[in-house]
């Protein structure tokens, strides 16, 4: 019984890391008021990148230009949805398109079509002083770096957003951006950061994919994983905890899936796959029905910021 | 510079910039004659291999190719429909790929299992498939109406559960070809004959009465949205949902109606699939279509005119994706095109300062209004 609550635990931290850094970059944009569809794409290019650096440097710098790559399309998004104030939307969607069809592109002319060549995982860490003997804790040994980053962010990240000045004028940009730039403070610079900030995360989501998970960027990453990044943060009410346990919880549903589906066949007939892989939306959907209204959204979510608008 | 050339430029000069700016991303990571040969390629199965059919006469070198790209342009005018009429009424339909999805199924279903004549069982199908898009749509509708919760959510949850709902599930399990056997292939049984949509030019190309079905119903949808009342009020709703109720416009009735002829329109899509082509729901619908409509919608302006323009043009290309791979590129290239052209339209203000300053000089006649209000895309 211990050991397959162990295995449990072990497949649902790894899972989950890719998908807490991706909800809590979500967290982080749509906080500032910028709607974040791009998830997916942002991840997508962050996993590439840091697969096909990873072959040539060291795989922690890959991860760095994984994050580097996922900023590098926030910034498209913020150019789009800042600078000139588009459908934040419509850009985030554009940038799944693009992230989806210049991936299947690259990897096919630079690479064949399976796959970027196996780079060197991340290493693994253990715990020390026989920790890594004591049944439960046994989990938590042999993850990679990331897997402990995510463990710890979301709380730094909760800290940062309701205890430092920052994270009050980040979140007050997302409800009454004209409040905060009656105080001097520029709405465009915070929104900047955010989505700056936001890409790089889910970049570093897609850089835990393709170096920690698996040792390569495959044709389908990140599969979905982005929207699911999304789910975790309407389920967390936007905040960076709910988001982190949100995302724990989706991960640990699909460790259970995973772990049925090979150890009790079975179970196959009387639960349908489908209806687990269902869940983590349907959960999301009925939280947002029974909610409703009060949901949490950031106000002034998807509204594009101008000075003179009142 | 006129008002409907400031309309439909950004969309004409986005899709061109799409283009070079691919093809130079071919002649980076390969070389500048495999682009333009690719190019061509993509011209030739897109628009049919003239030269080879001025050489020898064979007219199938030609009108495959062309029904190819009928086929494909078919479904992405009517998934790009369904995302145009639900963005007139105010809400961005995220959620066409899990209706088409759905639609598809529906469409499968009516196929294979219902026995019917042959002038009645293609209706059949096709209105399964329409009604079961609208209703997939209408919960994405009715969690805005009832609770408010954001449709951009809802759809893009909708679409996750209709994919494992029936990708992961039905067509592998209780409605996969053979259940019950210990076949195991995915999909569902082949639809009768009586429920493939007929073909038009016989042997020579697969084009079906998809086509002009599509044609019709973009007609359809252009002549709602402009001649009759309905569609003037689903339109005021979309400009402005306050002034629309204060002119005693039934809000929340319009945009259901529109949210459910958006789920319809991406359900019929699905049935073309399937009807058409597929013949079958196969083990998984994959090619994204729905999200394709996004892109056909914006490019073409949320007009059923700009749409139907196009979802020509794209299909072309996707059609004409497949040769590139005699070159050994990807045949999905013509979606990063696509995709590249949906994202440079989503700067549509960005290209209206650039032809301003441009433009200016040579009309000073008029001061051009500093940004023009875009009612078409709701804010969110």
């Amino acid at each position: 019984m211990l050991e397959v609550l162990e295995a449990l635990l072990s497949s649902t931290l790894e899972y989950s890391t890719a998908l807490v850094f991706a909800a809590l970059g979500a967290v982080l944009s749509e906080r500032a008021g910028v709607v974040n569809v791009g998830v997916e794409g942002m991840m997508r290019t962050g996993a590439f990148c840091a697969a096909v650096a990873a072959l040539s440097m060291p795989t922690p710098l890959g991860v760095l230009m994984g994050m580097i790559a996922g900023a590098a399309m926030a910034a498209v998004h913020g150019y789009l949805c800042i600078r000139w104030r588009s459908d934040q939307v419509v850009s985030g969607m554009a940038l799944n398109l693009v992230a989806l069809a210049g991936g299947t592109y690259l990897l096919e002319s630079l690479y064949g079509p399976n796959g970027t060549p196996p780079i060197t995982q991340l290493s693994r860490w253990h715990l020390p002083f026989g920790l890594a003997e004591v049944p439960l804790l046994r989990a938590f040994s042999g993850h990679s770096v990331l897997t402990w980053l995510a463990l710890a962010l979301p709380f730094a990240f909760h800290w940062v957003l309701y205890r430092s000045p920052l994270g009050l004028r980040l979140r007050a940009v997302g409800e009454k951006p004209h409040a905060v730039a009656t105080l001097g403070l520029s709405v465009q610079n915070l929104r900047w950061l955010a989505v700056l900030g936001g890409g790089a995360l889910a970049g570093l989501g897609g850089a835990a994919l393709s170096t920690a998970v698996l040792d390569r960027f495959e044709q389908h990453t990140p599969a979905g994983l982005g929207f699911m990044a999304m789910a975790a943060m309407v389920f967390g009410r936007w905040t960076p905890r709910g988001a982190f346990l949100a995302a724990l919880f989706f991960a640990a549903g699909n460790a259970l899936r995973i772990g049925l589906a090979s150890s009790l066949p079975e179970i196959k007939d009387v639960v349908p796959q489908g209806f687990l892989l269902a869940l983590p939306y349907l959960l999301t959907l009925l939280l947002l029905a029974i909610q409703g209204q009060r949901t949490h959204a950031p106000a002034a979510l998807g509204v594009p910021y101008e000075q003179e608008s009142r | 510079m006129g008002e409907r050339i400031r309309e439909v430029l950004p969309s004409i000069l986005s899709v061109l910039l799409a283009l070079v700016v691919c093809w130079v991303a071919i002649a980076l990571t390969r070389d500048a004659s495999i682009a333009t040969g690719s190019y061509l390629n993509m011209l030739r199965g897109g628009l049919g291999d003239w030269p080879l059919f001025l050489e020898n006469g064979r007219a199938a070198v030609v009108i495959r190719p062309l029904g190819e790209s009928a086929i494909k342009a078919s479904l992405l005018l009517l998934t790009g429909l369904s995302v145009a009429v639900a963005f007139k009424v105010g809400l961005f339909n995220i959620g066409a790929q899990g209706q088409m999805l759905v639609g598809a199924l529906a469409a499968a279903v009516v196929g294979a299992y219902v026995e019917l004549p042959a002038l009645l069982h293609v209706p059949a199908a096709l209105l399964a498939a329409a009604l079961t898009g609208a209703a997939w749509a209408l919960v994405a509708a009715g969690l805005k109406l009832t609770r408010g919760v954001h449709e951009v959510i809802s759809t893009i949850m909708l679409n996750w559960v209709a994919v494992s709902l029936v990708d992961n599930w039905l067509v592998v399990g209780p409605l996969r070809t053979g259940a019950g056997t210990d076949l195991s292939t995915s999909g569902t049984d082949q639809i009768a004959v009586s429920a493939a949509l007929p073909r038009l030019m016989g042997d020579i190309s697969r084009l079906h009465l998809g086509f002009p079905l599509a044609l019709a119903v973009a007609l359809g949808v252009w002549m709602w949205l402009s001649r009759l009342r309905t569609g003037f009020e689903v339109r005021a709703v979309g400009l402005g949902p306050e002034a629309a109720r204060a002119a005693g416009i039934p809000v929340a009735r319009r945009t259901a109606e529109a949210m459910g002829l958006a789920g319809a329109l991406a359900g019929l899509a699905g049935a073309l699939l399937v009807m058409g082509t597929e013949l079958r729901y196969p083990g998984t619908l994959g090619a994204p279509y729905g999200f394709d409509g996004i892109a056909m919608s914006l490019i073409g302006g949320n007009h059923p005119l700009g749409v139907t323009l196009s979802a020509l043009f794209f299909g072309a290309l996707r059609a004409g994706g497949t040769r590139m791979q005699l070159l050994g590129v990807h045949k999905s290239f013509p979606e990063l095109i696509q995709g590249l052209a949906l994202l440079f339209v989503a700067g549509r203000l960005v290209w209206l300062s650039l032809l301003r300053r441009r433009l200016a000089p040579v009309t000073p006649t008029q001061p051009q209004p500093q940004s023009q209000p875009r009612p078409e895309v709701p804010r969110a």
